[in-house]
């Protein structure tokens, strides 16, 4: 936890540097995306199912038995 | 004064007519209709059925395929609508009523009437035919169903595109549970789009059909002398002589609803040319039924009673009608040059079930050529025991909650895997009107310190209008 704090510390400190429109050609690739991508759906879903923990992930929170 | 009304009303067109201007020209929130279709096959085997108690095969597979279509709605919205249909066959669930094949069931009239049918199913899981047994697949109606679920969500974005609001509703439908989910979404993009914040809210009121384990259900309808009981030999507990099995823990549920609220905050920043990162939490309540009905459950003080090689239930799984649950997660994804890009995720998770979980991942997408991109990654995961959990035959009757559900257990598990993407930005290969823009194929291996092991294969296709 303790990390993590830290960790949005640095972040919000260096949010001062702005990094402008033309210069994001890398952070636009795809692969750079913070998102859950679509094609991971599935696999998040058999570990909401098979572990205990879920959430934080930019992926489903509840609903559904995940029973099976 | 004429000359500054003059130069006032100038300046309203100019300002009118340049907004004007920029709403023409202005680039759409999404370009064009893009389509995704998605399927995947799970398959997963293990040694901890939850419907035999704990011990008994988990054997599952799934099939699932969906269809996501976004469309632009105007230059500033976007409506995505996502539909699909999962179906699985499991010996695990098939156990619910494990006496199919026994025929200690056959004059039964409930979930397993279709006799050809279950013959027909029976032969293709291999079910053992010397009886009732937890290790082997039943033939009941239970072994496979079919979900099916659905959602819309609706985005519009300001002019500026600094701003975006969203409404979802969903739901998701299989035999004994229904799901119905709605929330929103608030998200504000800041610093000259370096940084962006997002809340969301999400509820889902779901609502359980229970069914349950066979003997515990025939037995608090019947007795042991009528019904399915009534021409059953019920081998006893030589410890216990001339005791009759008695599951007096078991009742129906009375109230079989399901609320999951969730609110969600992330935070976002882009930190040099070639690093971003966002720190992203959850709180979520659960209440109500908590507790699958059909997990079965044996106590350590009260003596074992078999049909065949099946032990009969002392009960089913008892546990709190309230959770709350707390994950706090983050990710890293570093642009290391023109072939590497390095995407990392770290999860902290805490419940008040006695849970806490660390989950860590990685993954490295390495671009060979212009169309190709070969994903290797690796996930990490640990979590402590909830406090109800405990192996068959370790909890006692007099507890207040009790589950030998392993997914509730103590365990560490690994996953890897390799993905392969193909993508065209020029779309040139077309199906109707639809230009192919990507193709995506992802396998993992999924191994569970306590005896889980499970493979998923994903295909992902993505067409654009």
């Amino acid at each position: 936890m303790k990390i993590l704090i830290a960790l949005l510390l640095i972040m919000m400190i260096s949010s001062c540097a702005t990094v402008k429109e033309y210069q994001k050609m890398n952070i636009n690739d795809p692969d750079m995306a913070l998102s859950v991508q679509k094609i991971e759906k599935y696999e998040t879903t058999f570990q909401t199912y098979r572990e205990a923990a879920a959430g934080a992930n930019g992926g489903k929170t509840g609903g559904g038995c995940g029973c099976n | 004064m004429k000359f500054k009304i003059i130069f006032v009303f100038a300046l309203f067109w100019t300002v009118f007519l340049t907004a004007q201007e920029t709403n023409a020209y202005q680039k759409k929130v999404l370009e064009s209709t893009e389509v995704d279709v998605l399927m995947s096959y799970y398959a997963q085997d293990g040694i901890h059925s939850s419907v035999a108690g704990g011990d008994g095969t988990e054997e599952l597979t799934d099939f699932t395929s969906s269809i996501v279509i976004s469309l632009p709605v105007k230059n500033n919205n976007v409506l995505t609508v996502d539909i699909g249909i999962s179906a699985y066959t499991s010996a695990s669930s098939s156990n619910i009523n494990p006496f199919d094949r026994s025929g200690a069931s056959k004059d039964e009239d409930d979930d397993d009437d279709d006799e050809e049918e279950d013959d027909k199913l029976s032969m293709d899981k291999g079910v053992d035919e010397g009886g009732a047994n937890p290790w082997y697949a039943s033939s009941g109606a239970s072994m496979s169903d079919v979900l099916v679920h659905g959602s819309a969500n609706y985005a519009h974005s300001s002019e500026d595109r600094n701003t975006i609001v969203s409404g979802n509703i969903g739901f998701s439908t299989e035999y004994d549970y229904f799901s119905i989910g709605v929330g929103g979404a608030y998200t504000k993009l800041l610093n000259n789009k370096n940084t962006e914040l997002s809340f969301k809210a999400q509820i889902y009121f779901d609502k359980w059909r229970s069914i349950y384990p066979t003997e515990l259900d025939s037995y608090f309808e019947d007795g042991l002398d009528d019904g399915f009981f009534e021409d059953v030999d019920i081998i006893g507990d030589p410890n216990y002589p001339g005791v009759e099995y008695n599951p007096s823990n078991f009742s129906l549920n009375t109230d079989e609803h399901r609320n999951s609220y969730a609110l969600s905050a992330s935070f976002s920043q882009i930190l040099t040319k070639s690093i971003q990162a966002s720190v992203f939490f959850d709180v979520i309540m659960q209440e109500g039924l908590l507790s699958t009905p059909y997990h079965r459950v044996y106590f350590a003080d009260k003596p074992d009673f078999y049909i065949e090689q099946f032990q009969l239930a002392d009960d089913n799984e008892k546990l709190p009608t309230n959770r709350f649950k707390l994950p706090i997660g983050t990710r890293f994804n570093f642009y290391l040059n023109e072939r590497f890009v390095l995407r990392t995720y770290y999860r902290y998770y805490y419940d008040d079930w006695g849970v806490t979980a660390h989950t860590a991942s990685v993954e490295l997408p390495i671009k060979i050529g212009q169309k190709f991109t070969i994903t290797p990654m690796y996930r990490y995961y640990n979590q402590t025991e909830a406090d109800y959990f405990a192996p068959k035959e370790v909890h006692l009757s007099t507890q207040k909650y009790y589950t030998s559900d392993y997914d509730l257990s103590a365990f560490d598990a690994n996953q890897y895997g390799v993905g392969l993407k193909y993508t065209d930005i020029f779309t040139k290969a077309k199906i109707w009107k639809f230009g192919l823009k990507n193709i995506e194929l992802r396998y993992n291996h999924y191994n569970r310190s306590n005896d889980l092991t499970a493979d998923i294969v994903t295909f992902g296709i993505k067409f654009v209008d």
